[in-house]
């Protein structure tokens, strides 16, 4: 049998490296502080929104290589190695992301604490479904509550983010 | 202190070294809610999130055999009709995305979905320690309300289950989403006709109704024992009344479900 590993530092500290938003980072973190809190208080990208912390409202929607996970239930070290993705991600020279332009013009933002886990989770739907059904939607923003636009004009954006996004393909 | 094995046997290693003081974890999403609640703060942790093999699944002789941190997201894609439809109906897509099978068993609440499906499809878990790996029936891991056979040294590494069951599955909760279950039923049939019933929040853990299955296997499947066999499954769940429904509805609609899901899969 292997000798067991030991914790790589002394310090209680993890060195953490990881790909945020597209860029190498590396940090020391303390290993029971959530990956919520790190991207937030030693990042300070505060896009990225904590309410419940136990996983039943999505406001702290990450996209972890690709995959959307609620980052108030991570520890930062369990990011090592990997592609972490924040709404600060979206946007690229100014530009909104198609999903985000959508949820301006249908007016899916009211007080906007849920949109950035909602863009996320429509985010991750899109990459893995590009043509989802109503009720597929419905599926792949269940985890996501919001408390102001009764969700109806979501559920606009997201169609019509589904749309134009189908469009630039064929083009 | 943090450790971050890259493979089981240093994983093993490690929670031999550290037994209780040393605290598993991959999707987090129980561990991680009772610390963001100040209700538990585990002295070191062994992150089991960068071990892949963890994450394999296996096909052969009609036996599929999941990996540990296979998670409820890929369960849901596998052709296990009960075990898809429950792992689909845990929380949301993050939760789904995070979550696994093996931490599902190991924390062995009432209301655990999968466990509950695996339990209806005879499912065994494999469980290692730097002593070597034992298998266990399902239904000899849940000894009582959160408590498993695991010893201080052992994590679940692999869960074995049958391909040619036919299974089916139900939950009733308060809403359409984000549900955790008032009652849930997972029913399946063996090649040889022989049905399993289980339950999940009726007892202190999932469990089996061995004495209605045992009434169908001497009575047949008609319309008749079906309806028999909803009043035995009455009899044999001893749910509580708590925030999600009184104890007298959980018997009742307990009956309803398993009716309605005996049928279907008699119609198929």
């Amino acid at each position: 049998m292997k000798k067991p590993a030991k914790a790589k530092s002394t310090d209680g500290l993890w060195p953490l490296r990881f790909t945020l938003n597209g860029k190498k980072v590396s940090a020391k973190v303390r290993p029971t502080q959530t990956l919520l809190d790190f991207l937030r208080i030693e990042m300070g990208l505060t896009g990225t929104k904590g309410a419940c912390l136990e996983g039943e409202c999505g406001s702290c929607y990450v996209l972890v290589d690709g995959k959307p996970m609620n980052s108030c239930l991570m520890l930062a070290p369990q990011v090592q190695d990997r592609k972490v993705m924040t709404i600060e991600g979206f946007a690229h020279n100014q530009k909104l992301d198609v999903i985000q332009q959508k949820f301006v013009e249908c007016g899916a933002v009211q007080c906007g604490y849920c949109t950035p886990g909602l863009i996320v989770a429509a985010k991750a739907l899109l990459t893995e479904n590009p043509h989802p059904t109503r009720e597929e939607f419905l599926v792949g923003i269940e985890g996501n509550i919001c408390r102001c636009t009764g969700y109806n004009q979501i559920l606009r954006a997201c169609e019509l983010a589904a749309d134009e996004m189908g469009l630039k393909k064929k083009k | 202190m943090f450790y971050q094995p890259k493979d089981i046997q240093e994983a093993l290693g490690l929670k031999a070294q550290l037994k209780e003081r040393g605290t598993f974890i991959a999707g987090g999403t129980d561990i991680v809610v009772l610390m963001n609640h100040g209700k538990a703060a585990p002295e070191n942790f062994i992150d089991l999130t960068h071990v892949p093999e963890l994450r394999a699944i296996h096909r052969y002789n009609g036996t599929l055999e999941l990996a540990g941190n296979v998670t409820h997201a890929q369960c849901g894609k596998l052709p296990i009709r009960c075990l898809a439809l429950a792992s689909l109906s845990v929380g949301g897509p993050g939760i789904r995305e995070l979550g696994t099978i093996a931490g599902n068993l190991a924390t062995a609440s009432p209301a655990g979905d999968g466990s509950t499906a695996l339990l209806a499809l005879d499912a065994e878990v494999e469980l290692t320690s730097v002593r070597g790996a034992r298998r266990l029936p399902l239904d000899k891991f849940f000894l009582g309300y959160r408590k498993t056979a695991l010893a201080p040294d052992e994590m679940i590494t692999k869960i074995f289950l049958p391909t040619n069951y036919q299974s089916d599955w139900a939950k009733n909760g308060k809403r359409g989403a984000m549900n955790i279950s008032v009652v849930a039923v997972a029913v399946a049939i063996t090649p040889m006709k022989q049905v399993r019933i289980a339950l999940a929040s009726v007892a202190a853990t999932p469990i089996r109704c061995y004495g209605t299955e045992k009434y169908l296997e001497q009575n047949g499947l008609s319309a008749g024992t079906i309806q028999q066999a909803a009043e035995l499954v009455r009899g044999e769940i001893r749910p509580i009344t708590d925030h999600r429904a009184s104890a007298d509805y959980k018997v009742h609609v307990s009956g309803v479900m398993v009716r309605r899901l005996l049928e279907n899969l008699v119609k198929e």
